[in-house]
């Protein structure tokens, strides 16, 4: 018997896998096992015999047991290793090509700047881009033979109507729309006369906002107009200015510069040498405006700005050219995969 | 517009300051400087030279062989081919490896075998003038070596001021405004300008009057004799040519100087060609006249004039005509200095496209104050410049235009709350006097008085007035403050809400591009897709004239984009957010219909096709709310001829037609060169939120196991699934759970004409697990009742 212990022993040493094993485990200990068999004889021998027989039979079987636990341990901790040492697993090697859809990279500024101001308040508008000349014009205290509508380079429809030149017209809809306290941010498209270049477009994108409540001061266009900006163009240290700017509309009107982001204000040819880049024309709203929007002066003041989109996008992702926004151009629309 | 900083200086001192100091003081206060241009700059450092001999080039005849001395080593041979050297005049040279102002670099040349070692400078080489008919000769004897910087310093900087931010200040059209704002952003004094002329009583005069006093609110004229159109002096001269202005002589010099220095516009008439009483008034029908510039112009009785016995001799505040402009010859002047009503200028000058440094500042609406003032300025330089000059009569000024300073107030409180930090009562004093308003304290706070060349058009209210407190203060110096208020939820368009989620969702789940397009369409593209003949809004001075129309839909547009992407991927989605207008159909304020969609192109193959788009476009619409079902598009052929007629359906929530999805249709594809297989889609997004969206609802999780039923109808070409998941409902009754077409099968093993669709019926019960005989009485439905479709039951 104890030949065969050890010929037991050795099988259970050299089993190579845990199915053999498993096999092995059926052959000695299973119901119809050797081993068992040698434990159902051990009732069959003369009763002086049995003690020291069972005894012999039970220590056979657990010393086998544990051999056979022994090797599966063994056997699992080596398929563990072999699982983890991961052979010709290469870092570098891509996973399958993966198409992703884009939006504009305006259309991502936009959405960035609705979240911010919607966050701050301020409810999202839009008005009709083919526009009145009340609303474009009149009510925003730029009456006929004004000098500022030259500066505007309207695009006029035959049927007297105009491609709205700002998102400003909103304003006055609004006001009429709602009673104040008002904040209101008005993104969309505009239209002006020009001639396209690498910095100019008769199609532009706009960002209107208004604030109109009592007590509303320059104070506070100055905190709305840095907070803005440092979000969008994502820079805590951001420097801004703010200096005298001339529009109907508001009084008194500024522009709003930042040091700008390529030279850090040394000078360079996106800033034209002057360190600060005109990113914001803004003001307090003119009282003829808040009159044309039904609104007293007296008892409310407002600010509003008019962010140019175009602008902020190029800056926020270094494009050099304004003409790259329109159309189907591949090459330049997957780059903005930011969503 | 230029304005030339040596030139400011003639009236503040501004020494101590460097260009950039005074481009920020302006920028942060008054007007934007766009760029600071150096003029005459390097030719400070040019040295004197005396011209010690000068005899003929030996082998050119116009060239001359000089020796110059420089003051320092042996006198330099020069070549100089200017008709004007000689012998001891005293020059301007530049030596071997200096710089002229255009950047040429003077090298020790020969020139036909002499060498020169240097040059003598003309005005123009020096860039200080046109001037290129001789060499710049220096009228005094200065000694040989000096620098030019130390006996006759020209360097300059020209600030170029943005124009826009001017529009609204007729007194800042002129140097002698900008150096009024610099005196008080710097608190220095103002120079006053030379003392009033005396004019005679008496003496020669022609008649003058104004028939139209709207349009024409002041003339001022006076005759002038024994004037001379002498070459200017070299100050003036040089000044001219740092802002830009040609010099052509004394007379003309000196109406463009008195311009560019106190911004009013001022006509010299030769007092020979006036025929008789000078009148201002509105030309007649059928009126005409040539002006300077040689061209003949149609006159309208919109346009104002000065005419001179009966006939135009000047287009008024535009520009003269070319009979009575001064001649080399002219001794006798009519000078003109006068107010034009803005709007009149600006329509006639509009009209005629005719802008001029005058109708640009007579668009501003001058202060009819400046007219007197110019012509006390131009009389009296006249005097200084051109001896024997003097006026001839006396000053007319027949409208006898008085000025009373109006009042504005002022008010503490709303001063305050505008700028929202408080400024001292000394500080607001001191910023509105320095700018010549007078002021006084009130109850309330200020009433200050306005000086007539911040009255005609600028200042008009109390928030005009608080705007010069805080820029002369500087805006950056006002503290930040956030915004108060109530906290309340903004108002939210649900039609701007689709949209953006939309457009995320397409980018996301379809891996679509979002593209942006122009609202304007080409005429060849309305052509190509075949909706040239509807009614679209039309712009009258469109970029190109092809190019006129704005479009009544997205999509032509997008399809536009997709020939564009498809050169730079095999396959591609495509889409856009944009209005369509429609002017047939006016809103409340008589402007045209605007319909907001989202337009899809898609095109590439499996998964950029009608199939792909048409389950993205259902899968993005139900993330929305949108339950959209699909059906067949009637009676748009028309409206949208680019569909594809067979291949296209509509998208309907209830009764609402939403949009539509399907394929492009082949003849447009040809015309846009597109590939065949097109998909395309369009989603009206106040349609769909018209018809309302639903939020998700929970349904009990079934307590017993469902049971798939595979079934496969076999049925004619043209039969619709719809027809058939119908039957199969109606057959499985209350049992059915879901009933999902899983393939359409047509080809090998099917009798001709015919396809196979095959669909996984669910059916499933809540209050026992079924059994197969459920399946099997289920079955038996279908078979039964298949042909009501004319399908028969398969397997
Ligand atoms: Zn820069």
């Amino acid at each position: 018997m104890d030949n065969r212990r050890q010929e037991w022993l050795d099988a259970i040493a050299a089993a190579g896998d845990e199915a053999e094993l498993r096999r092995i485990d059926h052959g000695l200990l299973g119901k119809q096992g050797v081993v068992q068999e040698l434990v159902r004889g051990v009732s069959s021998l003369p009763a002086a015999e049995r003690p020291a027989a069972g005894k012999a039979a039970n220590q056979l079987k657990l010393e086998l047991q544990a051999a056979l636990d022994a090797r599966r341990a063994h056997l699992q901790a080596e398929s563990l290793t072999r699982e983890l040492a991961a052979p010709d697993f290469d870092p570098t090697e891509p996973g399958p090509a993966l198409t992703q859809g884009t939006l504009h990279p305006i259309t991502a500024v936009q959405n960035e700047l609705v979240e911010l101001f919607t966050s701050l308040g301020f409810t999202w508008q839009d008005g009709p881009e083919i526009e009145s000349e009340h609303y474009n014009f009149e009510a925003l205290n730029i009456p006929a033979d004004h000098p500022a509508r030259d500066v505007q380079d309207t695009f006029w429809l035959q049927d007297g109507t105009l491609l709205r030149t700002h998102t400003s017209p909103v304003q006055v809809r609004t006001m009429r729309r709602f009673r104040p306290p008002l904040r209101v941010i008005v993104p969309g498209r505009c239209f002006r006369q020009e001639t396209v270049d690498a910095s100019h477009e008769h199609t532009f994108f706009q960002m209107e906002g208004l604030v109109v409540d009592r007590a509303v001061s320059t104070a506070n266009l100055i905190h709305t107009m840095k907070t803005c900006l440092r979000v969008i163009l994502r820079r805590e240290d951001l420097e801004v200015r703010l200096r005298p700017g001339f529009f109907p509309f508001v009084e008194p009107g500024f522009e709003l510069d930042v040091r700008c982001l390529l030279c850090g204000g040394a000078g360079c040819k996106v800033c034209k040498q002057s360190g600060w880049i005109e990113i914001l024309p803004c003001g307090m709203v003119h009282p003829n405006v808040l009159r044309a929007g039904g609104i007293d002066p007296e008892e409310y003041t407002g600010f509003a700005f008019g962010m140019g989109l175009q602008r902020v996008t190029m800056l926020r992702y270094g494009i050099p050219d304004i003409r790259y926004f329109m159309g189907g151009d591949l090459r330049f629309l997957r780059q903005f995969v930011e969503v | 517009m230029k304005i030339s900083i040596r030139w400011l200086q003639r009236y503040v001192d501004l020494s101590d300051q460097r260009p950039e100091q005074i481009r920020d003081a302006l920028t942060m206060s008054t007007a934007e400087v766009e760029a600071i241009h150096p003029f005459a700059v390097g030719l400070d450092e040019l040295v004197v030279g005396h011209v010690l001999t000068c005899g003929r080039h030996p082998d050119a005849d116009k060239l001359s062989l000089t020796t110059v001395d420089v003051g320092q080593g042996e006198p330099l041979q020069i070549v100089c081919g200017a008709p004007n050297v000689a012998q001891g005049q005293r020059v301007v040279v530049i030596q071997v490896g200096q710089e002229l102002p255009d950047g040429t670099k003077i090298k020790k040349t020969k020139i036909r075998g002499a060498v020169s070692m240097g040059m003598i400078c003309s005005e123009r080489e020096l860039g200080l003038s046109e001037d290129h008919d001789g060499i710049l000769v220096l009228d005094k004897d200065y000694t040989p070596g000096i620098t030019l910087g130390r006996v006759r310093p020209l360097a300059d900087h020209v600030l170029e001021i943005d124009n826009k931010s001017i529009n609204h200040r007729p007194d800042l059209w002129g140097h002698y405004g900008f150096a009024r704002e610099l005196a008080a952003i710097l608190g220095r004094e103002l120079q006053p300008l030379g003392a009033p002329v005396a004019f005679p009583n008496d003496g020669a005069r022609l008649d003058l009057r104004i028939e139209d006093a709207d349009a024409c609110p002041r003339y001022l004229g006076v005759c002038l004799s024994g004037v001379k159109a002498t070459r200017s002096p070299d100050w003036m001269r040089y000044l001219l040519h740092a802002v830009g202005q040609r010099s052509i002589n004394l007379l003309v010099d000196l109406t463009n100087f008195v311009m560019l220095e106190l911004g009013q516009p001022m006509h010299a008439f030769d007092r020979r060609r006036l025929a008789g009483d000078v009148v201002v008034r509105r030309a007649r029908a059928g009126e005409g006249m040539v002006t300077l510039d040689e061209q003949k112009r149609e006159l309208e009785p919109s346009d104002l004039l000065i005419t001179s016995g009966g006939a135009p001799v000047a287009l008024a505040g535009i520009m003269g005509g070319l009979g009575s402009m001064v001649e080399p010859d002219t001794n006798e002047l009519f000078l003109e200095s006068a107010t034009f009503h803005a709007a009149t200028i600006r329509r006639t000058s509009t009209r005629l496209g005719l802008r001029t440094d005058s109708s640009a500042r007579f668009e501003k609406t001058l202060d009819p104050a400046g007219a007197e003032l110019a012509v006390h300025r131009f009389v009296g330089l006249l005097g200084e410049l051109c001896p024997g000059a003097a006026p001839a009569g006396p000053l007319l000024d027949p409208a006898a235009w008085r000025f009373t300073a109006p009042e504005v107030r002022l008010r503490r409180s709303r001063l305050d709350l505008k700028l929202g930090h408080v400024i001292d009562d000394t500080t607001v004093r001191g910023i509105l006097e320095r700018l010549e308003f007078g002021v006084r304290t009130t109850d309330e706070g200020f009433a200050v008085t306005v000086p007539s060349f911040r009255a005609s058009k600028d200042i008009a209210i109390e928030d005009d007035l608080i705007e010069e407190v805080g820029r002369m203060f500087r805006y950056d110096n006002i503290p930040e403050a956030p915004l108060v208020g109530a906290v309340l939820p903004p108002h939210r368009e649900p039609e701007l809400i689709l949209a953006r989620d939309l457009c995320r969702m397409l980018a996301l789940e379809l891996h679509a591009h979002e593209v942006y397009n122009y609202s304007f369409v080409p005429d060849r593209l309305l052509e190509a897709v075949g909706v040239a003949a509807l009614p679209h809004s039309v712009v009258a001075n469109p970029v190109a004239p092809e190019v006129c129309r704005m479009r009544r839909h997205v999509l032509p547009s997008v399809l536009q984009a997709l020939g564009t992407a498809l050169r730079s991927a095999p396959a591609v989605c495509l889409f856009e957010h944009g209005k369509g207008y429609h002017p047939e159909v006016r809103d409340a304020d008589g402007l045209p219909h605007e319909v907001r969609e989202v337009a899809l192109a898609a095109a590439g193959g499996p998964g950029f096709d009608y199939p792909a788009l048409r389950s993205g476009v259902a899968g993005v619409l139900r993330r929305s709310g949108f339950a959209v079902a699909f059906d067949e598009l009637l009676g748009r052929s028309d409206e949208l001829p680019w569909i594809h007629p067979g291949k296209t359906v509509a998208i309907t929530l209830g009764a609402t037609l939403c949009g539509y999805v399907g394929e492009l249709h082949p003849q447009v594809a040809h015309q846009l060169e597109l590939p065949r297989g097109v998909a395309l889609a369009n989603l009206d997004l106040r349609q769909l939120l018209r018809a309302g969206a639903s939020a998700c609802r929970f349904a009990d999780l079934p307590r017993f196991p469902a049971q798939p039923v595979d079934v496969a109808l076999l049925v004619p070409q043209g039969t619709r699934v719809k027809q058939c998941a119908e039957l199969l409902r109606h057959a499985g009754g209350k049992l059915v759970r879901g009933v999902e077409l899983f393939e359409v099968y047509r080809g090998e093993g099917l009798p001709a004409g015919t396809k196979s669709l095959n669909f996984t019926v669910t059916l499933g019960a809540d209050d026992r697990t079924l059994t197969g005989k459920d399946e099997e009485k289920f079955l038996a439905k279908v078979r039964e009742r298949a042909s009501e479709v004319g399908a028969e039951l398969r397997g």
